[in-house]
């Protein structure tokens, strides 16, 4: 199929989201659209799915002007989706999954389930998607559930896909096997619209590159453009793409973690006997694909999660079971994965905001009242400090970016003096600017000699910051590693390959 | 360094917190124990009690099936020893699946085991006989009730909305089938006039949840109190001055020939109203409805994750709708339903069976071939909460009348197995 966009724009109020979008997909091409969280990325790709409708502009397919008013048109003129979040329903089979709102039918409005078992069956050997048709979603890992996305859209006769950032939730092995349903799909003429912020996959398999920056296209490059240049026409300005580090000097133990046995919400067990050691002025960094058990661990070293069994001790003291405040007064700093829930209150004030994990104390507060002077003293110093971009600090943090409500979290965090540092995600849909900011902050606390754990499901993140890498699947350690560990090594222990030999 | 190991292949852990099956495995060892000790060790070793299974009528009883006496003593304690071999059973291998339906058990052997040791003789009981057929009988028309009122909840959960107002359908449903009946003399009629009332009520659930977003707990509630409110007041108004729009008449058992007469199920299944065996087609075809057909395939997806189902195209508000004033119209049936079974509508006279059935609705675990089960435990507790009075028992039927709700929040706080409810139920949809 060939796609045609011709000067798409959409405004949400007075912001641009998309401002003139032209751009053409050929058959069998994969076209990448790179850009950042907030380019407007998301915004085009509802206005072609019929989830948006565009103020001007128009969709052209194989030559002919189309007006797309809802998914359902989408996919009937041939256009399938792949959210970044699936739109998978969890307790339903796979069967149920590909065929819903698309039934076979025999009598009494019964759905066909061996029509539609054969047709995935079909699909999965042509494009080599290999899936049990009766398993039930949730069971699935997630690679397997967006080979099921990618089968939705082919059995509705998909001759286009969109792909919405399909990669961030997949470890190194299945993003390759991923790009290897890409290029077969292209190869049997199917159209692919790619949508990313990774540099290395753009290179590695698009044949177009658009590049979108604050709702315009700024440019197109082809695949064998460096990463700097890339990154540069990304962001608008030159980015450092690696972070520096002072040399490595381990110093005494901090924080032990020992046989830590820790429940999901569900009761099941998330942790199941990690033991980790933080040294002093070290940065062990936690990789593994989401849902491992980080979350969990996380929680638990923080107090918001009781701890089965095991033990965790700073310096010495045991902190297994604190409570959060507790946890606070022994001097842990928490970055949290989910800034929004967990991080900050968004309707409160930036300079409140600042003070959430001391309110109760001198200078914040005497004597059960608060010491709004020394509040605000805090605030104006932190806000230039670490450059925090606000209309004032009086401002509720919801109006702000996320890269400036991050920064609001890393600024009351590290600006008091702290034992141990935890962060999970610490730069999850950030900008590429913010996080090398986020990065640097964090650095600059490993250089003063502390400690700190940093989780994270980006593999740059985790190579780029620690100074030893521990894995974690199905709630294990599967191996301890330096950064110097090649790409594919780590990847096969994301993935639930142990080591033989733990050689760090 | 060499890395590769064989990959493990199991997504979640498999492990189960097991405190609480311990938990359950405990409770039932208590009921066990006191079954043993109180009922059976705690009788004296000469009573005794019958079970029997004629009808009451008895000229329509082509076999006579007699009477079964057994020493109460030595029936309870084994009863009791079943009982705790389960928990002990449950305790030591902690099974994944099936812990509620061995608790469903434990209940009814206990129901039985006090049954046989309420009427025992010599005691103060009036009767040494418990008419097991009549119990059945007896609670079939409250069972009914109960149906009714689980399957709307499974029409309404199972696409997302919380229908609270199942009490207020009922209410509705019998005050106007009343009236309907009364004055044409024809039950059909009456039902006609409960699914419409019903059906409305439930468009007025459906209205404020699905238009403005408003809390169905709250509209529910709403509802379930004005209606009432309503009913107090049309009944002083209405019924009270005008008796002939309530005179109360009562549906005729339609005998369904041959199979009427089988010993204990046909009293039981075969000679009943029409209402009870429109309540046994609607179980099946709800059932069929919602696990076979592509209707029911949109209604679960809607139920579970309505965004994914939008994403195919699926009118998510319209399937909530459609779903919300059928199982509207069927609570309101269940209405007339229960006052063809019960006679003259009075106010109040529902008496929270709308929420026995959300309760029952739970415990099925949002199926309706699980809530049937659900609703027969229920509806024998609250007969049997009456009926146990005749056997002049020393402790109140109040307690016993008690017992759904005990068991439901035991299935709630997720200490019998673990319930899980349609991920989206009760969440107000948006299209983003």
């Amino acid at each position: 199929m060939r796609l045609e966009l011709r000067g798409i724009t959409k405004r949400f109020g007075s912001l641009i989201a998309n401002d003139q979008i032209s751009l053409t997909v050929e058959p069998g091409q994969i076209h990448s659209l790179l850009g950042e969280n907030g380019a407007g990325k998301s915004t085009l790709m509802n206005v072609l799915f019929g989830l948006l409708s565009p103020d001007e502009g128009d969709i052209l397919i194989n030559g002919v002007a189309t007006r797309i008013s809802d998914s359902g048109d989408a996919v009937r003129c041939g256009i399938g989706m792949v959210h970044q979040h699936f739109m998978l329903v969890p307790v339903f089979s796979v069967t149920e999954n590909v065929v819903l709102g698309f039934e076979p039918t025999k009598s009494f409005n019964r759905i066909d389930y061996n029509a539609a078992t054969e047709d995935i069956r079909r699909l999965s050997r042509q494009f080599n998607l290999e899936v049990d048709p009766d398993a039930i979603i949730e069971n699935l890992p997630v690679g397997t559930q967006q080979r099921v996305e990618i089968i939705k859209a082919l059995s509705h006769d998909a001759e286009l896909l969109i792909l919405d950032e399909p990669t961030a939730v997949l470890t190194p092995q299945e993003i390759d096997a991923l790009m290897e349903v890409m290029r077969s799909l292209a190869s049997a003429g199917k159209s692919i619209l790619f949508i990313t912020h990774k540099l290395k996959e753009v290179k590695a398999i698009a044949d177009v590159i658009t590049v979108l920056r604050h709702g315009r296209i700024v440019g197109t490059a082809e695949p064998t453009a460096s990463e700097s240049e890339l990154a540069t026409l990304m962001v608008g300005r030159e980015v450092k793409l690696t972070v520096e580090k002072s040399p490595y000097k381990p110093g005494d133990e901090v924080l032990h973690i020992r046989d830590l046995v820790v429940l999901d919400d569900r009761g099941l067990v998330a942790v199941n006997g990690v033991s980790l050691t933080v040294r002093a002025g070290e940065v062990l960094a936690l990789a593994g694909v989401q849902g491992n058990g980080q979350t969990e661990l996380v929680e638990a070293l923080v107090g918001m999660r009781p701890v089965l069994s095991g033990t965790i001790t700073l310096h010495g003291r045991d902190v297994t079971h604190l409570t959060p405040r507790k946890a606070l007064d022994a001097g842990i700093g928490h970055i949290p994965e989910d800034r929004h829930r967990d991080g900050l209150i968004l309707s409160m004030s930036v300079a409140d905001n600042l003070v959430l994990n001391t309110p109760r104390r001198a200078p914040f507060a005497s004597r059960g009242t608060r010491n709004l002077a020394a509040v605000s003293e805090n605030a104006v110093r932190l806000v230039k400090e670490f450059d925090i971009r606000t209309t004032s600090i009086e401002a509720p943090t919801s109006s702000l970016s996320g890269g400036n409500q991050q920064k609001v979290i890393v600024a009351r965090e590290l600006s008091r003096s702290l034992e141990f540092l935890v962060a999970s995600q610490p730069t999850r849909g950030l900008d590429v600017g913010s996080i090398e900011y986020v990065h640097h902050q964090i650095v600059e606390h490993r250089n003063r000699g502390n400690g700190s754990l940093i989780v994270s499901s980006e593999l740059d993140e985790v190579l780029a910051l620690g100074d030893r890498i521990a894995v974690m699947f199905e709630g294990k350690i599967s191996g301890i590693v330096d950064p110097s560990t090649s790409r594919e090594s780590i990847g096969l222990l994301m993935a639930g390959h142990t080591m033989e030999a733990t050689s760090v | 360094m060499s890395l590769l190991d064989k990959p493990t292949e199991s997504i979640a852990p498999p492990l189960v917190n097991s405190r609480r099956t311990r938990v359950i495995a405990v409770l039932m060892a208590l009921v066990g124990l006191f079954t043993l000790f109180v009922f059976g060790l705690g009788s004296g070793a000469k009573t005794h009690s019958s079970l029997t299974f004629d009808p009451i009528n008895v000229v329509s009883a082509p076999i006579k099936l007699g009477s079964l006496s057994m020493s109460v003593r030595w029936t309870d304690v084994v009863l009791g020893l079943i009982i705790i071999a389960l928990a002990t059973e449950v305790f030591v291998r902690q099974p994944r699946r099936g812990v509620m339906a061995r608790f469903g058990g434990v209940a009814t052997l206990f129901l039985i085991a006090l049954l046989s040791w309420a009427a025992r003789s010599p005691g103060p009981s009036i009767t040494s006989s418990v008419n097991i057929t009549s119990i059945l009988v007896g609670s079939s028309a409250t069972v009914m009730v109960l149906v009714f009122g689980a399957l709307s909840g499974v029409m309404c959960e199972r696409s997302g909305v919380v229908n609270i107002a199942i009490e207020g359908q009922f209410i509705g449903g019998a005050f106007l089938g009343s009236m309907i009946a009364s004055t044409t003399n024809n039950f059909f009629y009456a039902a006609i006039g409960g699914l419409f009332v019903g059906g409305l009520i439930g468009l007025v659930l459906a209205f404020f949840s699905l238009r403005y977003r408003s809390d169905q707990i709250i509209v529910g509630v709403v509802l379930v109190t004005m209606l009432g409110g309503l009913s107090s007041y049309l009944t002083l108004q209405v019924l009270t001055p005008f008796p002939n729009f309530n005179t109360g008449d009562i549906a005729p058992n339609l005998a369904i020939p041959g199979l009427s007469r089988i010993p204990i199920l046909g009293p039981v299944f075969f000679n009943q109203s029409g209402f009870f065996y429109v309540m046994m087609i609607l179980v099946g075809v709800v059932s069929f409805a919602l696990f076979k057909t592509r209707y029911g395939l949109h209604v679960r997806a809607v139920g579970e994750h309505p965004r994914a189902a939008a994403s195919v195209g699926i009118n998510v508000i319209r399937v909530r709708y459609i779903n919300v004033v059928l199982g509207g119209a069927i609570a309101g049936l269940g209405g007339v339903a229960f006052m063809a079974a019960q006679g003259q509508f009075q106010v109040g006279y529902t008496s929270g069976y709308g929420y026995i059935a959300l309760a029952a609705l739970i415990f099925g675990r949002w199926r309706p071939s699980g809530a049937v089960v659900a609703c027969i435990i229920f509806g024998l507790s609250v007969y049997l909460s009456y009926d146990l009075q005749t056997y002049q028992v020393p402790v109140s039927g109040y307690l016993l009348a008690m017992f759904p709700y005990l068991i439901t929040i035991a299935v709630v706080a997720g200490l019998i197995g673990r319930v899980r409810p349609p991920a989206a139920d009760g969440q107000p949809y948006q299209r983003d």
